[in-house]
């Protein structure tokens, strides 16, 4: 014959074990997390460096940008900040070099005095 | 009072005559591409001669600058020059403009090597902003109107950037020596 109070009993045991094995696999309330914003890929720019000028001479870039000096005369140039706190050095014809715009410079060609150029860093706002 | 008459000078000269030879005209070419391709080296090789002397007498750190600017850019566009020819397979001829720059340059030449110190390096950059004033109007008035080759023809547009910013380079280390 049965025993009621310990089917009761079994029903519990099994109850109370599933409810502890729900709640082990349950997981936390969770939002849907977004992923970390990425960092704009930076834009490249080209200036071009033809019949002895910078072509733009002056370009407005956010801070990260590339800037990519391509000499296309035949004679060898090279972009000097002003104050000679970075050069490319000789940039000979038909080559390039990037710069990495991190601040707003004013540069010229160190080899030819007379070609000048600037680079007006923004920041993200725009200023 | 007789003023010496520069490189510079003796070159707007030989142009000028050329000019005003009867019978000429600037419809009528003179000088053939050969003959162009020869006064475009001969000129070239000029400003090269000037550089080397003042890289042997000056101490003027400016002009020591552009005099090896001087010889590396023009050494560049021989370069340039000269591969243009050997493609054109045109041997460049010589001819009166040619001769006539080879012996004026010579005698320029003597002239600074009989200099020193400032006088020098005033001489010397005078000479400079004469001779490319005078070489750019001899290549924008003379050898680009009369090429007949449109290859030759673009070096010579092309070079003519190259010698106005020598001339302003010229003029700024000109300024800075007074």
């Amino acid at each position: 014959m049965r025993d009621p109070a310990a089917a009761s009993r079994r029903f519990l045991y099994l109850l109370c074990t599933l409810l502890f094995i729900t709640a082990c696999n349950s997981k936390p309330d969770q939002q849907p997390t977004a992923a970390p914003p990425k960092a704009p890929e930076p834009a490249v720019y080209t200036v071009e460096i033809k019949d002895m000028k910078f072509v733009p001479d002056s370009l407005v870039v956010k801070k990260g940008d590339e800037v990519i000096f391509v000499n296309r005369d035949m004679v060898a140039h090279c972009v000097t900040e002003v104050g000679k706190t970075w050069t490319s050095s000789a940039i000979p014809g038909g080559e390039d070099w990037m710069l990495v715009a991190t601040r707003s410079a004013t540069y010229y060609c160190a080899i030819h005095m007379v070609m000048k150029g600037k680079i007006i860093v923004q920041d993200s706002t725009g200023k | 009072m007789i003023k010496k008459l520069g490189s510079g000078a003796s070159l707007a000269l030989v142009l000028g005559l050329l000019y005003a030879t009867p019978g000429y005209s600037q419809a009528n070419p003179k000088l053939s591409d050969p003959e162009i391709a020869s006064v475009a080296v001969v000129a070239n090789q000029n400003d090269i001669g000037y550089a080397e002397i003042a890289q042997k007498k000056s101490k003027d750190a400016e002009i020591l600058k552009f005099a090896q600017t001087m010889s590396n850019d023009h050494k560049a566009v021989i370069a340039q020059a000269v591969a243009l020819v050997k493609k054109l397979n045109v041997t460049p001829k010589d001819n009166a403009v040619s001769q006539k720059l080879l012996a004026d340059a010579a005698k320029e030449r003597k002239s600074l090597e009989g200099m020193s110190g400032k006088a020098f390096d005033k001489a010397y950059i005078d000479n400079e902003v004469a001779y490319h004033k005078a070489v750019i109007s001899a290549v924008e008035g003379l050898l680009v109107p009369q090429a007949q080759n449109a290859e030759l023809k673009g070096l010579l547009q092309k070079v003519v950037p190259t010698l106005k910013a020598h001339l302003a380079h010229a003029e700024m280390v000109q300024s800075n020596l007074k």
